[in-house]
């Protein structure tokens, strides 16, 4: 039974279509909601210790936010097509081992750095083919391809951690701009969050990646090739977990095959408490940004008063399920979320 | 719609290869298993004595019963990632219990089953009544349901030697020479296999998998379904995490970590398609003898433990390929479309 | 007529949707034990009656009674649980199952423990299938079967519980003449189990060997109910079409067209459509007629590369080529409106500019980067052009009517500078006023000189806006007609032809 749209679509939502006339309080309500939290978080930090403000506190506990928050663009890309990538914390595994690797070798770094892009890139897009190209379904067959990159990690990197990174590796991780405490990797997140605001909201490719994630059998029969672009965002979010892999091998000195095993869940519940519909076609950067302030946070505070790993794992948990609860609850009014039409002439997915 | 003048002859071959394709399916995985088999017999010494073998059915007889009850929820369309927390969180609260009752008997199995029973009731009605996609659901529960155990665990570790004697001894019992759980595990695959074959909730389960729009159209009432798809899987890891701690060594907050990939891949290789509505519990079985056979061999040829994860992450990326064609093949069929 | 004697009363059923009516005033009986056929073009309101037979929408006005009692349905579960039962193309049955749990599914026999017995599955089965005179192994897995054998096993699944109306909607569309007749035989088993069928049916020829009554729709109203004796097949067509061409439409001028634009040559898609040719040239509407299901969506969309053609090429501005993919078809110059203006012509989520602007979005910024304004600034000039009725460019597109959507459409696809459009049903579901503005923007395109070609099921609609109509039947080109002598009842006629006259002796699918 087709749903009639037209009495609800006339409620302002949250759209992240940017050359909207009016940009009024009800497109933003969602990023409203969760600046509010962040601050309540903040709040309470401060109050579990004085030392949560200092500037010290601050960009060490950084240290987490970095990697992980870049790589989470990258997942808000994909998952606003309407799809889901689970392995890219194991491309960023499989890129530390190997930087490792070139860093025994003596590799120059330009040289390591072409290296782990070129893996990352190609790792993403065997799943972008996958579930672009071949249909298959994007959540178990991620599922798959995290383990098998996950072992593929360990397999070159070991249980055993690899320290011995010499300096010009370590750079983007350690650097300070200039003499002040202001660590460059800090920057090079703010400039991931404005290149990566910019694609999604000012660019053709952003815009395909909205309509896909909203109808991506309109998109096709408007002429658009929508494996390509889905493609594309699979090797984006590679792109972030090369990149990640770099910050992360300075931020932390050493590589071992389970880096990074344990972010997906916040990366998720990041994307998702940020706007970004799970079934895609919704969601804005700037939200995504605020969420990972959020959950960044929200972490340093459990941290601060001392609760204990598998807590902070539930507490993210509980706000991933409620996350989507409340997503679907506001985007019909009801209880059914959005269903994504599929491509009439193509082979009937179920 | 017009056709091809040989169509006929061409439908007919499509026709029967499509109805036993599923048929098919099953019985290459139990090619691939005696395929596997051989292979680790003649390169690797030790592979074939009696005393391995033992080894491999004590392996698989867990995973197989973690499997069967993972199947249940891949047949309704859905996934659950959170068995290894269930594993956890049922696995500890047992191993308390039993520690504070050594005489409960039957009882702790029992908790066991309960507790795992109830998470399975949480994860399912998070994704039928929340609409939350599996995936997800299951994730974030993996995460709550990890921290329940922590916080009711305290991070306190328990060696076995706090489980009654009967416990930790059944774990190593054999009959007439053939381990207890090996027996246990091959009874509960032949228990699901009768209930899935002859219990009505159960053919409504393949029902709904097979195309929930009709089975909400007939009233079979689908999202019930699917809760006590989830509810049952637990169940039965619930089970399975009463003799997983007769036989581990200690009991902390990280046990049953990993899981999630292992029972996956046994259920997908052994023919349960991710796209739902078919499998059969014996290719359950079969699925999680290869893995453990794989595991087995590995050990044996002296590999690394991570090509193990590495193992079943592609295996379960090419079994989700291979049966993704099967399904669009049988769909195309079914909608009256070219092959 | 006695009031027991009638299985199912439709009184005065009216249905609209915002401006459109789709049922108006309906009134008509189903006896008991009849097979009773609907007849009716495309848009004459057949489904939408249906869809309140089966409880699928409510009536806006008018009541339905089954048995004499009044019916209320809210699902069409309630309507099942009644005795109503509908059979579509699309089966909704169970493919992974065996043929007997899907009839059983849901109310399996068990024994004394609540198990199911497989062995009394299977022996009502077979009984059943005997009963009816239909052989089908009631072991097989149900994915394996043909398309008459699923329908088959719908109707026995519906017989289970208690039917009293069974609806078979163009249940002869993929079915060959040998299948077709195994149906009739079953209807025939079925009618005389007590079960009142309505039959529906683009296929006159059909309606007369199987129908006992007729009632035949025509733009939302039925028109007459008669023993199908006393019909003959012109007599459908006289009531299915005999309205009056008001100057409700535009009544084109046919302008003397230009050079030879757009070609299609020998196009084939086994299954769908074969050695389809036709050629347009600059300024010239063809109009492709037929019934649905013929196969003009499928050839369309083979031009546009969505199901590239196995054989055969299409030549646009000169060039020769066969289609492959949609981005290869846009780029040459094709633009094709869909049939499914919804779900595939535009996307109701997104704002009216971006949709607009959907085909060329490479084109509005340098190096991919779209400005702020780069969408409404595009867009603008189309939509005052094209009159679209909205507040705001920005507005989401599900906040138009059906008729502004699709402008919308329309803007997208001249906004990509094409040089041949394919138009599929563009007036579908769209209320009169704006159907005429349709209209009128449908012939500037061909005075602009775009060679147009024009697929629609509205007979009046594709008779007063074609220079040529060509007449699709079962996949194939069947007949042209030019403007002069084009009427439609000879449109109607060529369509109805049942494939057993169009190349006798094929196999079908």
């Amino acid at each position: 039974m087709k749903d009639t749209f037209v009495g609800d679509l006339l409620k302002p939502k949250a759209l992240g279509n940017p050359t909207a006339m009016r940009q009024t309080f009800a497109e933003y309500r969602w990023e409203f909601v969760i600046a509010v939290m962040l601050v309540l978080a903040a709040v309470w930090a401060t109050t579990l210790s004085p030392y949560y403000l200092s500037l010290d506190q601050l960009l060490f506990s950084s240290r987490n936010l970095v990697f992980t928050g870049i790589m989470t663009l990258g997942l808000a890309f994909i998952i606003l097509t309407g799809e889901m990538d689970l392995s890219l914390p194991s491309i960023l595994a499989v890129c530390t081992v190997s930087l490792a690797k070139a860093s025994q070798a003596n590799l120059p770094l330009p040289v390591a750095l072409a290296g782990i892009t070129v893996i990352a890139l190609m790792m993403s897009a065997f799943n972008g083919f996958l579930v672009a190209k071949l249909r298959l379904p994007a959540l178990p067959v991620t599922l798959g391809t995290m383990g098998a990159y996950r072992g593929v990690a360990f397999i070159i990197g070991s249980n055993v951690g690899y320290t011995g990174f010499n300096n010009t590796y370590k750079w983007l991780g350690t650097a300070t701009v200039g003499t002040s405490p202001l660590p460059v990797m800090l920057l090079v997140l703010v400039g991931c969050v404005a290149i990566f605001w910019v694609l999604m909201h000012y660019t053709t490719f952003g815009r395909r990646c909205f309509a896909i994630g909203n109808n991506s059998a309109a998109v096709t029969y408007s002429g658009i090739n929508v494996a390509r672009t889905k493609i594309g965002t699979y090797m984006l979010g590679g792109l972030t977990a090369a990149m990640g892999a770099w910050i992360f091998i300075g931020q932390f000195g050493s590589s071992r095959g389970d880096n990074a095993n344990g972010v997906l869940l916040g990366m998720i519940t990041a994307v998702v408490l940020g706007g970004v519909d799970i079934n895609g076609g919704r969601g804005k950067v700037l939200g995504v940004l605020l969420s990972m302030l959020f959950i960044w946070t929200l972490r340093n505070g459990m941290g601060l008063a001392n609760i204990a790993g598998p807590i902070e794992q539930l507490i993210i948990g509980v706000l991933l399920v409620t996350g989507v609860l409340v997503s679907n609850l506001t985007t019909r009014g009801n209880w059914r979320p959005r269903t994504r039409k599929k491509v009439i002439a193509g082979p009937s997915a179920p | 719609m017009i056709a091809n003048t040989n169509s006929a002859l061409a439908r007919r071959i499509s026709t029967t290869l499509s109805r036993n394709t599923l048929r098919l399916r099953v019985f290459s995985v139990l090619l691939s298993l005696a395929a596997m088999l051989a292979v680790f017999a003649l390169t690797t010494t030790n592979f074939l004595t009696l005393q391995n073998l033992k080894v491999i059915a004590f392996n698989a007889s867990l995973l197989t019963m973690v499997a069967c009850g993972e199947s249940i929820v891949v047949i309704t369309r859905n996934l659950d990632v959170s068995v290894g927390s269930i594993i956890g969180f049922s696995g500890f609260i047992t191993a308390m219990f039993a520690a504070a009752h050594p005489h409960a008997g039957p009882l702790i199995i029992v908790v066991a089953v309960g507790i795992g029973f109830v998470l399975g009731l949480v994860n399912g009605t998070i994704v039928a009544y929340g609409r939350v996609p599996s995936i997800v659901a299951t994730l974030g529960t993996l995460s709550i349901f990890r921290g329940f155990t922590y916080i009711v665990g305290k991070g306190v570790e328990l060696p076995s030697s706090y489980l009654p004697r009967w416990m930790t001894n059944g774990a190593e019992a054999t009959v007439l020479g053939v381990p207890f759980v090996v027996l246990v595990a091959l009874l509960v695959v032949l228990a699901m296999a009768f209930i899935s074959r002859r219990f009505p909730i159960m053919r409504r389960v393949y029902a709904v998998g097979s195309n929930p729009g009709a089975a909400v159209f007939y009233g079979l009432r689908a999202n019930r379904v699917v809760l006590f798809a989830y509810a049952a899987c637990g169940a039965l890891v619930g089970f399975a995490a009463f003799f997983y701690i007769s036989r581990v060594g200690t009991i902390s907050v990280i046990l049953g970590h990993d899981w999630e990939l292992m029972a996956l891949a046994s259920v997908v290789l052994g023919g349960v398609a991710t796209t739902g509505g078919s499998g059969s519990i014996i290719g359950v079985l079969f699925g999680a003898l290869m893995l453990s056979t794989i595991d087995n061999g590995l050990v044996l040829a002296h590999a690394q433990e991570y090509w193990r994860m590495f193992i079943q992450g592609f295996a379960i990326v090419g079994a989700i390929a291979l049966d993704a064609g099967i399904e669009r093949r049988i769909m195309a069929i079914f909608r009256n479309q070219r092959v | 007529m006695t009031a027991e004697a009638e299985r199912l009363s439709i009184r005065s059923v009216s249905k609209s949707f915002g401006p459109v009516r789709a049922v108006r005033n309906v009134s008509f009986s189903i006896e008991a034990c009849t097979i009773h056929a609907l007849v009716g073009e495309n848009g004459a309101g057949k489904s939408t009656l249906v869809k309140m037979i089966t409880g699928m929408l409510p009536p806006d006005s008018g009541e339905i009674l089954l048995d004499g009692r009044v019916c209320k349905f809210f699902t069409p579960l309630d309507a099942r649980r009644s005795g109503i039962t509908a059979v579509y193309q699309d089966p909704k049955l169970f493919p992974h199952l065996d043929v007997s749990e899907n009839i059983f599914m849901g109310f399996q026999p068990r024994n004394m423990f609540g198990l199911v017995t497989k062995r009394r599955m299977y022996t009502e089965t077979e009984r059943m299938l005997g009963e009816l005179g239909v052989e089908i192994d009631p072991r097989a897995l149900l994915a394996g079967r043909s398309v008459a054998e699923i329908q088959f096993v719908e109707i026995i699944r519906a017989m289970c519980a208690d039917l009293r109306l069974l609806i078979l909607d163009e249940p002869t569309a993929s079915l060959t003449p040998a299948e077709a007749d195994r149906l009739f035989a079953v209807a025939n088993s079925v009618k005389q189990r007590g079960v009142s069928v309505l039959f529906i049916s683009h296929r006159l020829d059909e309606v007369r060997r199987i129908a006992d009554q007729v009632t035949v729709m025509r733009d939302g109203e039925c028109i007459v109910t008669a023993p199908a004796a006393d019909m003959t097949e012109a007599d459908m067509v006289r009531h299915m079409v005999g309205r009056e061409l008001t100057s409700f439409f535009v009544r084109r001028e046919s302008r003397a067209a230009g050079a030879v634009k757009f070609e299609v040559k020998n196009l084939s898609l086994p299954g769908m459509f074969e050695n389809v040719s036709m050629s347009v040239r600059a300024g010239e509407i063809v109009g492709l007629a037929g019934l649905v299901g013929a196969g003009r969506t499928e050839i369309a969309e083979s031009i546009f590369g969505i199901r590239p053609p196995k054989s055969g090429t299409v030549v646009i501005g000169g060039v020769e080529l066969k289609p492959s993919s949609p981005r290869q078809m846009l780029r040459k110059g094709v633009a094709y409106i869909p049939e499914n203006r919804d779900d595939n012509g535009l996307i109701v989520e997104l704002s009216i500019a971006c949709n607009i602007c959907l085909a060329v979005l490479d084109r509005l910024g340098p190096w991919g980067f779209i400005g702020r304004s780069s969408e409404s600034r595009f867009a603008k000039p189309f939509a005052d052009d094209f009159e679209i009725k909205t507040p705001s460019l920005d507005a989401l597109a599900g906040s138009l009517s059906g008729g502004n959507r699709q402008k919308v459409v329309l803007a997208k696809w001249l906004g990509s500078e094409p040089k041949v459009f394919i138009l599929d049903e563009p007036t579908h579901g769209i209320d009169v006023g704006t159907k005429s503005q349709v209209h009128q923007r449908v012939s500037k395109l061909a005075e602009a000189g775009y060679p147009v070609v024009l697929i629609s099921s509205d007979l009046p609609e594709i008779l007063a806006m074609s220079d040529r109509i060509l007449v699709v039947a079962s996949g194939r080109i069947v007949a042209e007609f030019s403007r002069a002598e084009a009427t439609q009842e000879k449109v109607m006629m060529a369509a109805s032809r049942s494939p057993l006259l169009v190349g006798a002796g094929e196999e079908r699918p």
